[in-house]
């Protein structure tokens, strides 16, 4: 059986259990297990690289390092996470002039970044170790007719060069994974841009703005929900529509969901499982559409 | 922008020492980062070519001193398509890192930097979603590395920046 | 062999020498060295009077070696050496040397010391002199052909000079007619005209008073020239003024000689495929021509396309029977005595640059695409449409530096696109005064005479320009619309272009043979992928094979002018290389003693010309040997060589041992004695322009001057260090401006693996340095003497 460290990060578990739910029961119906580590901490994501890079580097290989202690590849379901986690992952076994000074200071933990495993992301681990064909097959619940409009989130495409996720400018795992469960992947204007989710707090009135721009550009291409992987682009869409409306006076009504959620209901995992009144957006126009509705 | 400043060029050797900045003379002002920002797109109070541009004829309060370097919501559009391989998002923390030695720190950083030092994580659980998790069935949450990550802090000075309510103390 | 007489001339310099050093003591020491058969002092020696008195000495049979002490660098050892071989001795036996710029000027303020100087120097040049050998001339052949590759602008500009300078020259080209990419652009600039217009060729039978288009210039029709369409070159084989060329011609299946060129076999053709010159915009038959203006004016069958042999309707409907699809592919060897390699540059395939979904959306094309449309011509006769739905473009936005000047692609300005975009942009703007059209730019770059005219005109004419690189083409498919985002630098602000047609100015790039056609020909490419050329400055079109030499866009994208200057140069060069029928050189070179060659094939990767080649001798043993054609002399390989069997016919091993010994024998200073071994390049016209500068440095400081820093080995520095030197400089050129290419970094290299060896032996590696000099650093080396010398005063006596 395969294993990986789950790596869950801050928001997800604290925030966001409709998250956890679905990519736990998930992967566990297609047979791949799971591991929490002890000592974990947070992965050192853009606030903390914005106080001291060399710091939030240093972060992200101790956790690294525990996965290395533990003989496992990392998986992670925020993409904030695999960005911090990949980035250092693939700069430090790189750098050894950058290795060295990040090890020096690991030492006083009893720690060594060794550089010998990797940090994939939740979407890598169904292509690569369930494979597309065993997806296909899992699914009980198709969801034929869902158009879909994908939003992976900035970081799990960028830095290319680092995390060597897909291709930057033309992606294709995600809408692939998104097709596999019979849905509809659609194209919408400034697919790949950002949705601003890291100005909140700083400067919410451009936060939002530039979320507004992601779901009208969604809804003009006639989307029926945005799927998405990480869990500020999921608060930044979700919760953001309810600003939107007290900000712009206007209603969007856009489900946002993520893809794990998607891939639990068609892998025909009981809605009621899944803590789905988390979302601030109702997704019941979803459920109707596949044909799953709420008791 | 503030007024006009002096320009110098220790300032541009400044970030060029500073980790993510290396890049930064790279810079030949063609203006695809501007074009390819959201955030840009939405407010004229940033542009990432101009923050650039300031750097290198050595404005450094000007840079330093305004909102605009927390404006980048560090989504690497621009690293990506910038034809002069200039890592402009990596060069942006390099700006944030040295305006925070200085003190010049925004709340909600300083915020963060203080949730760190205290519970090793940015958010933390609450009583409501403890009990959700159980209701659901999901499994209790491994103890967090608070205690390691607190010497990595204070092994890389992180917890003497001047930041202030930082504390390392638990709540 | 005689025993030496040698002459030593002293001359005076109108009493510079005189002034510093004791000329007295000098004229006494020398005469008593044994070997030295005639002593005489002069002013000077390298003309007049004195150079009559070498000659006089000569002639009488007095002495065979002549060792003059002159100061004027380089021109008085020119002089000498012919008039000495004029007088019947031979040129090589003669040793100049420099008591002026090297002794007496630098160290004037210390005339004792200095004259000790004098004593070793000259006594370094008497020694080595009794040691020369004669070395005799060579004849090798050269036969007057040469293989121009490549039949656009560039090789047929140069064809064309070679053929009317009664060279016999052959023409080759790739694709099945002549023009290349210059034939595709339609209008020039800065002429205004058109693509295919040349110069009619300098006939007394032809006018050469107009231009004409290729096939009417007549240049088909000179004579000595052949043109091999549809060839390229696969084997080459021989010498410099020798070689033996395979071209490999692909069957036409047309004769050239019956085909009238009357349409009815294409309008029979069944099969349809996009037209490479037209960009694919249009299509065209399997069996075609390039219309209309183009040569040779008779058709050709793309076999690729001609998938039914059997069809053969065209042979049928032929009515000079000219259609033989029987041809087969054929070899040609070529006998000629040099190449010209002009095979040009190519439009950059833009579609790796992904945000601007070049190959994805119709509308957004290339210059080349919208040069086919602009040509009247061409696909479209001459209107601009947007390929999408064939309707009239009215929006037309430029970008410029598309894969140029971007680290991701090819680092380099591609030079010409600026102007091309300006010339487009003109030539909308005129026949569409409503269109609009928008350039957005980096840099506008508009360097050549008449260029920034274009630049007025196209403001002149409402072309707007936009200082900003777009991010994004984006296709809004409700309006069939481009929308290019981009920021207007200048009023810092974020556009939405909208578009009918994006053109972009993508890079130029080497045609896609080049790696290839660079293997066979043993020729270096840069790092962007061009041929090199032997020197940036001077030798732009000469290569560091002697004997091919390189034209046009093949080097670095190029506008036609500047082509067409460098295809004449490298016409003149190939010329003058193969005037005489034969060339003849001084036996200046490295030679190998077979029976120390271990057979390790160092050498042959060494040689930066590819002299050196291995060679089979019995029981399967190969042995290097080195061409003596092409072997420049620099020594790099005596320096490689691990077991020291390779010399210099011109600085033979004991000829080094011998100076470094006598160099080394007097000091005459309190100061630890140096050996410099200087290149004769960069590094020794340094020490002489340190003295010709009167810069000062201690005389403990004694230059060997040696071919090429590249030709010290390890022996030599140990050699000095046991002769009395305390300390080893080595000064040669800077590692990428080396005249020998490679090796003053060979040399660097060498120097740091010494200074490792120096340190397993106990012995200070400070005592060894290397300095990378040009001829206007006079003063570094001065410095770098008189700290080396400090450096060597500090670590105190050498101990062995």
């Amino acid at each position: 059986m395969t294993s990986y460290a789950l790596f869950l990060g801050c928001t997800i578990p604290a925030r966001q259990p409709h998250y956890e739910l679905s990519a736990r029961k998930a992967m566990a119906k297609l047979g791949v297990e799971l591991v929490d580590l002890e000592g974990v901490t947070c992965c050192a994501p853009p606030p903390v690289q914005s106080i001291d890079l060399e710091t939030s580097l240093i972060v992200a290989a101790y956790n690294i390092c525990l996965a290395e202690e533990a003989d496992l590849n990392i998986v992670t379901l925020c993409t904030g996470c695999f960005e911090s986690l990949a980035v250092a992952n693939n700069i430090l076994k790189e750098n050894v002039m950058l290795r060295t000074r990040v090890n020096g200071v690991l030492s006083c933990l009893g720690k060594e970044f060794k550089g010998k495993k990797e940090v994939r992301h939740y979407l890598q681990v169904l292509l690569n170790d369930v494979g597309l064909n065993y997806l296909r097959r899992s699914v009980v619940k198709p969801l034929k007719s869902l158009r879909v409009a994908a939003f992976s989130g900035c970081h799990l495409l960028r830095p290319s060069k680092l995390l060597r996720f897909d291709d930057p400018e033309r992606p294709r795992i995600f809408d692939t994974l998104i097709e596999a469960l019979g849905a509809e992947s659609v194209w919408y204007r400034n697919k790949l841009k950002c949705c601003g989710g890291l100005l909140r707090g700083y400067a919410d009135d451009v936060a939002l703005a530039i979320a507004r721009d992601k779901i009208v550009n969604a809804a003009h291409a006639g989307a029926d929900c945005i799927a998405t992987l990480c869990p500020f682009c999921f608060l930044t869409l979700d919760l953001g529509q309810v600003l939107i409306k007290s900000t712009y006076k206007e209603e969007y009504d856009m489900p946002i969901i993520h893809y794990t959620e998607l891939l639990s209901l068609s892998l025909g995992i009981d809605p009621k499982e899944l803590a789905l009144e988390f979302h601030k957006v109702k997704i019941d126009k979803v459920l109707d559409k596949i044909g799953l509705n709420l008791p | 922008m503030a007024a006009q400043e002096r320009t110098s060029s220790d300032f541009t050797v400044e970030i060029k020492q500073t980790l993510g900045g290396e890049s930064i003379t790279r810079c030949y002002q063609c203006g695809t980062c501007a074009s390819s920002c959201p955030v840009a797109k939405m407010t004229d109070r940033y542009n990432p070519r101009e923050v650039i541009r300031l750097a290198l004829l050595g404005q450094r309060e000007n840079v330093l001193g305004s909102d605009t370097i927390w404006l980048c919501a560090s989504c690497y559009q621009c690293q990506e398509r910038c034809p002069q391989e200039v890592e402009i998002a990596d060069v942006i923390y390099a700006l944030r890192n040295i305006a925070i030695r200085e003190g010049k720190v925004p709340k909600i950083y300083a915020e963060f930097a203080a949730t760190l030092t205290r519970d090793g994580r940015l958010v933390s659980m609450s009583k409501f979603l403890e009990k959700k998790r159980i209701e659901y069935g999901l499994p209790p949450l491994k103890p967090t590395g608070v205690e390691a990550i607190r010497k990595i802090l204070s092994a890389t000075g992180f917890d003497k920046l001047p930041i202030s309510g930082m504390k390392g103390e638990s709540t | 062999m005689e025993a030496a007489k040698v002459g030593v001339f002293i001359a005076d310099c109108g009493g510079q020498i005189s002034k510093v050093l004791d000329i007295e003591a000098i004229t006494n020491f020398v005469k008593n060295i044994d070997g030295v058969a005639f002593v005489a002092r002069n002013s000077e020696f390298w003309r007049g009077q004195g150079l009559q008195i070498i000659v006089e000495a000569v002639k009488n049979k007095k002495i065979n070696r002549v060792v003059v002490a002159e100061s004027i660098p380089k021109i008085s050892e020119l002089a000498i050496t012919k008039a000495v071989e004029e007088a019947g001795l031979n040129p090589y036996l003669v040793e100049v040397l420099d008591l002026k710029n090297h002794c007496a000027w630098p160290h004037r303020d210390a005339p004792l010391e200095a004259t000790e100087k004098a004593k070793a120097l000259l006594l370094a040049a008497i020694e080595k002199a009794k040691l020369l050998e004669p070395i005799e001339k060579a004849e090798f052949p050269a036969v007057k052909s040469v293989l121009v590759i490549g039949g656009g602008i560039a090789g047929m500009q140069a064809a064309e000079d070679l053929a009317e300078m009664d060279f016999q020259v052959y023409l080759v080209e790739r694709e099945p007619f002549l023009g290349g990419l210059a034939a595709m652009a339609g209008h020039f600039f800065p002429t205004d005209d058109c693509a295919v217009c040349i110069q009619s060729p300098d006939l007394k039978t032809i006018s050469r008073t107009s231009r004409k288009c290729v096939y009417r210039s007549g240049f088909s029709e000179i004579p000595n020239l052949n043109i091999l369409t549809n060839s390229r070159v696969v084997k080459l084989e021989g010498a410099p003024g020798n070689y033996k060329v395979t071209v490999e011609r692909k069957p036409r299946y047309v004769n050239e000689k019956k085909c009238v060129a009357c349409d009815l076999c294409a309008s029979v053709c069944p099969v349809e495929v996009p037209d490479e010159y037209n960009a694919k915009l249009k299509t065209r038959k399997a069996i075609y021509i390039n219309k209309p203006l183009i040569y040779p004016p008779v058709y050709v069958i793309d076999e690729e396309a001609c998938k039914f042999h059997d069809c053969a309707r065209c042979v049928e409907v032929c009515p000079a029977k000219a259609i033989e699809l029987d041809q087969k592919p054929e070899k040609v060897t070529l006998n000629v005595g040099s190449i010209i390699v002009a095979t040009g540059f190519k439009e950059y395939d833009p579609s790796v640059i992904k945000e601007y979904h070049y190959g994805e959306y119709p509308d957004v094309i290339t210059h080349l695409e919208l040069a086919r449309m602009l040509d009247a011509f061409g696909p479209t006769n001459g209107v601009i449409i947007k390929p999408s739905d064939k309707k009239p473009a009215k929006r037309i936005v430029f970008i410029q530096c598309v894969g140029s000047r971007d680290r991701r692609w090819n680092p380099y300005c591609s030079s010409i696109c600026c102007m091309i975009s300006l010339k487009h942009a003109i030539m909308i703007k005129s026949a569409y005064p409503d269109a609009d059209v928008t350039i957005c730019y980096i840099d506008m770059r508009t360097a050549g005479r008449g260029y920034e005219k274009y630049y007025e005109r196209a403001r002149e004419l409402g072309v707007k320009f936009v200082k900003g690189r777009p991010s994004e083409i984006v296709h809004d498919p409700s309006a069939n619309t481009l929308i290019v985002e981009v920021e207007d630098e200048l009023l810092r602000r974020l556009l939405e272009l909208e578009a009918d047609l994006v053109v972009l100015a993508t890079a130029m790039v080497p045609s896609e043979d080049s790696k290839e056609l660079a293997g066979i020909l043993g020729l270096e490419l840069d790092e962007d992928g061009f041929f090199k050329e032997y020197n940036a400055k001077l030798r732009p079109t000469e290569t560091k094979r002697r004997g091919i030499f390189i034209c046009g866009g093949a080097t670095f994208p190029k506008d036609v002018p500047t082509t067409s200057i460098h295809s004449h140069s490298a016409a003149l060069k190939a010329a003058k290389f193969l005037l005489h029928g034969r060339i003849v050189k001084d036996l200046k070179v490295a030679f190998v003693n077979e029976e120390y060659c271990s057979n390790c094939q160092i050498c042959p990767v060494t040689c930066p010309y590819g002299a050196i080649t291995l060679v089979p001798k019995e029981n399967g043993h190969f042995v290097a040997r080195v061409s003596a054609l092409i072997c420049e002399g620099c020594g790099i390989c005596v320096g490689t060589c691990p077991v020291g069997a390779i010399e210099l016919t011109h600085l033979r091993q004991n000829q080094i041992q011998t100076q470094i010994r006598a160099l080394l024998s007097i000091n005459g200073t309190s100061n630890p004695l140096i050996l410099a071994i200087s290149c004769s390049e960069c590094g020794h016209t340094a020490v002489d322009s340190s003295g010709m500068s009167m810069m000062r440095y201690p005389a403990n400081v004694r230059v060997l001057k040696v071919p090429c820093a590249g030709m010290v080995q390890v022996q030599h520095i140990l050699e000095a260090l046991k002769a009395g030197a305390q300390g080893v400089m080595i000064v040669g050129c800077k590692p990428d401006g080396c005249h020998y290419e490679v090796g003053s970094g060979k040399a660097q290299k060498k120097v740091e693996m010494a200074k490792m060896l120096l340190k397993a032996y106990g012995i200070e590696p400070e005592r060894l340095e290397m300095f990378h000099l040009i001829y206007v650093e006079g003063d570094r080396f001065a410095e770098a003497a008189r700290i080396m010398t400090e450096n060597l005063k500090k670590l105190g006596p050498l101990r062995l």
